[in-house]
């Protein structure tokens, strides 16, 4: 168990490290002197010098490299040209928001793809089975931003029951606030609870024809005492596993979605960022992301491990 | 293809009507594209203020958007633009995933470092990675298929490498490879052939969620050029006005949703026809 | 697994109660606008972009101040003479006056900021690049000595717009062409500068030692009573989600409305409409600096002479009512309205328009055309003149970006060859951002600098005049800018407020009812 820890994280780091050389190279990579990159097309000379020296563009590339590592380690991530603030804490400022959002979608995620996936399961073959599945493929083939559209015209700009746009801060006004996250989180959960669903679905039927299902069968069960004890366990270690990630894929997802209503968080930061060529934070924020993804993949897959020594590992 | 092998390729479909219907739906989505100036009963790019954010009626079936373009014609133009680069992303995963899936299983040493590329790639949400590209690139329709087509180049690329393995298995493959036959040989003559069948299923999926993908990005301004006629950027346009004019957020969106679920539902029906133990590969349902 | 899902409905439930409970989101006394975009750095004296002088009004003051008929007034002056057939103007200042730092105001703190808006501001050489001397010449009085007189010296400072906004003596002496710090912002506006949000807001929260001036308030002039404790500036660079978020109560004034929505908005009970006193119009900016169109007025015509403005303006603006295919720069009821030259104005004929860029020796290269999508209006004249110039053979290549990059981007010649901008009514010429050569556009021809001469430096308002008949149809013969047309705007606020600004939106003197 312990060596599958380390064998994991060490990939993990491995491919981290990786990563980092591509994200490091973006800025080089990107249309311009990289000083201009950095620092906007208004630098002054003192500024550039300063950057240049700071930076070390006059050494190898290698050598930048392992700078740059070494002060993302340390927490800094370069200076945002639009906003003159360090980038991590531009980046935290919207941390709060996407935070918020991909947790509320989560459970919306976990309450409408599981049970009903575990029904169709249960349901497999029948009409109703037939129905959920192919509207949760409908579901997953529906843009996200069309379906928050229409979530505002019809609950916002027509029944004016919740709000379009923003989000003011739970800290500021309470936790009332977090009705501006009741239209995003569900515009984010429907195609990833259509996913769910039909993982959920997909997982118990692989397990109900395990041997040692169909045995409990055999031994005269109930059947819904086999669901319960044998299926859902087993099958949820499955949908666990997805869990992790979805929500690191929610960060990213969530970039079209804060758009649309406007919230103030990462995603809508990097579509910003694009539109103002703000390649500091750009960087700071892909980087932020792939961290955030490996590391939870990372979890996810060592709690599978520790959750159920049956699965076997490739 | 003999007569046989129509039959077997259809036979999925008439079992399940709605996998027809998506075939059907298709279909008609290529003709729009490729006989677009005719069907289109308006030039889509002409403005005529006068009779901008019209109702659907009798001579505008779905209404005009804030230039006074007839969002009809629109549509069926922007189904050249869905073509494009649906067939432009998978054209891009397959060209660069078989060649690196395939050797990679044929040569482990060589395969074990590139699919470790392809891991690192993966480290990237497939959005992000799309936005990244378009930074260095700059946006255009064209580097939206490059922007996407990486996300869905690292998938395709696993498919492959997994589906190549399997059949490097099999026993008649390794009595050819005893037998001193030449790698290229054995590709073309058992590797690829083979492929074809589950490729033609990752391609439908490939092509579905690549509409998603480049309606996404022209919804954020950063793939083809807002004149452009293109289902996203028709949605973009509209959002000013979902309240004043409705039609414009409907139809697009309709569109899309449309043209995603039937090569889902094509893609499922070849799926349920796919050998067994390639079904597994794409994560099969029972 | 029983207490994991117990767990999940408990959370459940109390989202459920503050989703019923539906907290007000409205602080007493703050007052929320939903502005275009995020703004500039509020240098107001560096900068021409409205989003920086609206927030920036409230927190700076100028010598004078617009009424609602654009006339000058006293604000942090209090009586002026002018001496030496307009060579010498002295300004006596009003006492008392503090900054938000708790220092008075005094001469040397307006010399400071003259100085340095002189060098570095916006609008500043047009009226101090003839100056010979400017002095405190009493602890309230400021001596100003010009090399020749000119005319339209009161309104070039009475606009807070790349202005002369006064700042402490300190900050104004050691600030150069960089914008000032936020730490600076220091004004003596009723408001004061207190923190500003990246992506979420700007705030601003009373000043408590201002004395307001004791005329009744008309326009941007007389007292100024803050009756709202905070001011956010919050921005929201989509127009519907503007609309919405008004009439939902989430913001309590929003500029910058789509003509479309006046009718629907108009007899919409959830919002008050407050349309512009004056008109602003849309401006195609031309490169005179580099590229392309630099010197080729022949092209630049071809360009005009291929577009219909009624269909952009239709476009971009909506009912009828609220625009105005209007030629001469100035509006018919002003005194400067001027008919000069506007045979050039919209011919629509791409007929003509192709023969002329082929006399003008165009081949098709792309003409860029930076743009941004936060006016609305800017985008839609711009997506109709691209295709109608498509249609008459000239290639335009739209480059889109947001507002502050584009006013980044405009101040790079080698980047943009046609820039889309609109400009707010001016009661003088001189103030058009257009005549000022250091502005992006950068025109500055011979011609027109002679011309420029002349406008300025007269103060017989007859002759000044019969000069801009001739600037007017220089512009239609150079074609430095295109004007699109006068379009009359409006901001939409809560039914609760009133006591809104004739000028446009300026928070002091405003309450809920």
């Amino acid at each position: 168990m312990w060596s599958f820890a380390v064998k994991r994280t060490g990939t993990t780091a491995v491919t981290l490290l990786a990563a980092s050389v591509i994200i490091f190279a973006f800025i080089h990579v990107v249309p311009g002197d990289p000083i201009y990159v950095l620092l906007g097309d208004t630098a002054t000379s003192d500024q550039i010098d300063a950057l240049r020296h700071q930076l070390g563009l006059d050494q190898p590339i290698i050598v930048q490299y392992l700078h740059w590592a070494g002060q993302a380690l340390a927490g800094n991530l370069g200076r945002s040209i639009f906003f003159q603030a360090p980038v991590l804490s531009v980046i935290a400022d919207g941390a709060e928001t996407s935070t918020l959002l991909a947790l509320i979608t989560i459970v919306w995620v976990a309450l409408i793809g599981v049970p009903i996936g575990m029904v169709a399961a249960v349901r497999h073959g029948t009409w109703l089975d037939q129905g959920l599945s192919g509207a949760a493929m409908l579901m997953a083939s529906v843009p996200t931003f069309w379906v928050g559209l229409y979530l505002i015209l019809i609950f916002a700009a027509t029944l004016g029951w919740l709000p379009s746009s923003g989000y003011p801060s739970i800290f500021d006004g309470g936790l009332g606030n977090l009705r501006y996250l009741l239209l995003p989180s569900l515009t984010l959960a429907a195609p990833n609870a259509a996913l769910i669903l039909r993982l959920t679905r997909a997982s118990m039927l692989d397990v109900s024809r395990e041997d040692y299902v169909r045995t409990a069968r055999a031994k005269g069960i109930r059947p819904w005492q086999v669901v319960r004890r044998h299926i859902l366990r087993n099958a949820l270690l499955t949908v666990v596993s997805a869990f992790g990630f979805t929500f690191a894929a929610l960060l990213s997802e969530a970039v079209v979605t804060e758009t649309v209503f406007a919230l103030p968080g990462i995603g809508r930061l990097v579509v910003q960022s694009i539109l103002r060529r703000d390649y500091p934070v750009i960087q700071g924020v892909i980087l932020v992301i792939v961290v955030i993804y490996l590391v939870t993949n990372l979890i996810v897959d060592l709690s599978y491990r520790f959750l159920d020594p049956r699965v076997e590992l490739q | 293809m003999s007569r046989a092998n129509i039959a077997t390729w259809l036979a999925p479909f008439f079992a399940r009507p709605i996998a027809l219907a998506g075939l059907c739906v298709l279909v008609a989505m290529v003709v729009a594209a490729i006989f677009a100036p005719s069907l289109a009963p308006y030039d889509p790019y002409a403005i005529h203020p006068m009779i901008r954010l019209m109702p659907p009626d009798a001579a505008h079936w779905f209404g005009t958007d804030q230039y006074g373009r007839d969002t009809l014609s629109r549509a069926i133009y922007s189904a050249r633009m869905a073509l494009l680069i649906g067939s432009g992303v998978v054209f891009f995963a397959l060209i660069t995933g078989i060649p690196v899936g395939v050797f990679s299983a044929l040569f482990p040493r060589l395969g074990h470092v590139l699919m470790r590329m392809v891991d690192v790639l993966m480290a990237f949400p497939s959005l992000l990675l799309a936005l990244g590209l378009i930074v260095i690139l700059g946006p255009s329709a064209a580097n939206s298929i490059l922007a996407i087509g990486a996300g869905y180049m690292t998938t395709t690329t696993r498919i492959i490498y997994g589906l190549t393995l399997r059949l490097r298995a099999e026993t008649y493959v390794e009595a050819s490879r005893s037998m001193g036959s030449g790698t290229i040989w054995l590709v073309v003559k058992h590797i690829l052939p083979n492929l074809i069948s589950p490729l033609l299923v990752q391609a439908s999926f490939v092509f579905a969620f690549a509409q998603l993908g480049a309606a996404s990005l022209d919804f954020l301004g950063l793939g083809a050029p807002p004149d452009i006629p293109s289902w996203g950027n028709m949605l973009a346009e509209s959002r000013t006005f979902i309240t004043r004019a409705p039609w414009l957020l409907t139809f697009p969106g309709m569109m899309i949703v449309l043209t995603a679920f039937s090569l889902n539902l094509v893609g499922d029906a070849l799926r349920d026809r796919l050998d067994p133990r390639f079904r597994q590969v794409f994560g099969g349902e029972g | 697994m029983k207490f994991g899902l117990g767990l999940l409905v408990r959370g459940a439930a109390t989202i459920a109660t503050a989703l019923i409970l539906n907290a007000q989101a409205s602080a007493a006394g703050m007052l929320r606008e939903a502005t275009i975009g995020e703004p500039p750095p509020l240098d107001v004296m560096v900068t021409t972009a409205d989003v920086a002088s609206v927030i920036g009004r409230h927190i700076f003051e100028t010598l004078y101040a617009w009424d609602s008929t654009y006339t000058p007034r006293p604000m942090l002056a209090d009586s002026d003479s002018v001496e030496d057939g307009g060579k010498t103007i002295i300004i006596k200042l009003r006492q008392g006056v503090q900054f938000h730092n708790g220092k008075e105001m005094t001469a040397t703190d307006v010399v400071a900021s003259m100085i340095r808006w002189g060098k570095f501001g916006a609008r500043g050489k047009l009226l101090m690049a003839n100056a010979t001397l400017v002095e405190a010449t009493g602890t309230y009085e400021v001596t100003l000595k010009l090399s020749a007189p000119n005319g339209a010296w009161k309104n070039l400072i009475a606009d807070v717009n790349g202005g002369l906004a006064i700042y402490p003596e300190e900050i104004a002496a050691k600030a150069g062409n960089q914008p000032i710090e936020q730490t600076d912002y220091i004004g003596t506006g009723p408001y004061k500068f207190k923190e500003w949000r990246p992506n979420r807001y700007v705030e601003l929260e009373k000043f408590d030692g201002y004395k307001p001036r004791r005329e009744k308030s008309d326009g941007f002039a007389g007292a100024r009573i803050a009756n709202f404790d905070k001011i956010r500036f919050i921005p929201v660079p989509d127009v519907g989600t503007r609309v919405s978020g008004v009439q939902a109560g989430d913001y309590d004034y929003a500029e910058m409305i789509s003509g479309d929505l006046y009718d629907t908005l108009s007899k919409d009970k959830s919002v008050q409409v407050h349309r512009s006193n004056a008109p602003i119009f849309g401006l195609f900016f031309m490169n005179s600096k580099e590229g392309i169109l630099k010197d080729n007025y022949k092209l630049r015509r071809a360009i005009q002479t291929a577009l219909d403005k009624s269909q952009a303006l239709r476009v971009a603006f909506g009912p009828k009512d609220l625009w105005s295919a209007e030629g001469s720069i100035f509006p018919k009821e002003t005194f400067w309205y001027s008919a000069a030259g506007v045979e050039g104005y919209s011919p629509h004929d791409a007929k003509k328009a192709k023969e002329l860029a082929k006399e003008a020796g165009y081949t098709g290269t792309p003409i860029r055309l930076l743009v941004s999508t936060n006016y609305q209006a800017h985008y839609d004249e711009a997506s109709v003149f691209t295709r109608q110039l498509a249609d008459a053979g000239i290639n335009v290549q739209m480059i889109v970006v947001d507002w502050a990059t584009l006013l980044k981007m405009r101040g790079q010649s080698e980047q943009w060859d046609i820039f889309v901008t609109h400009h707010t009514f001016s009661p003088d010429p001189i103030l058009f951002t257009f005549l000022n050569a250091t502005y992006p556009g950068w025109w500055n021809s011979p011609e027109i600098q002679a011309l420029r001469t002349e406008l300025t430096n007269s103060s017989d308002q007859a002759a000044r005049k019969a000069t801009w008949d001739k600037i007017q149809a220089l512009i239609y013969q150079q074609v430095p800018v295109m004007k699109v047309g006068d379009a009359y705007t409006y901001d939409i606020a809560s039914p609760k407020l009133k006591g809104l600004n004739a000028n446009g939106p300026a928070f002091w003197n405003v309450s809920t009812k």
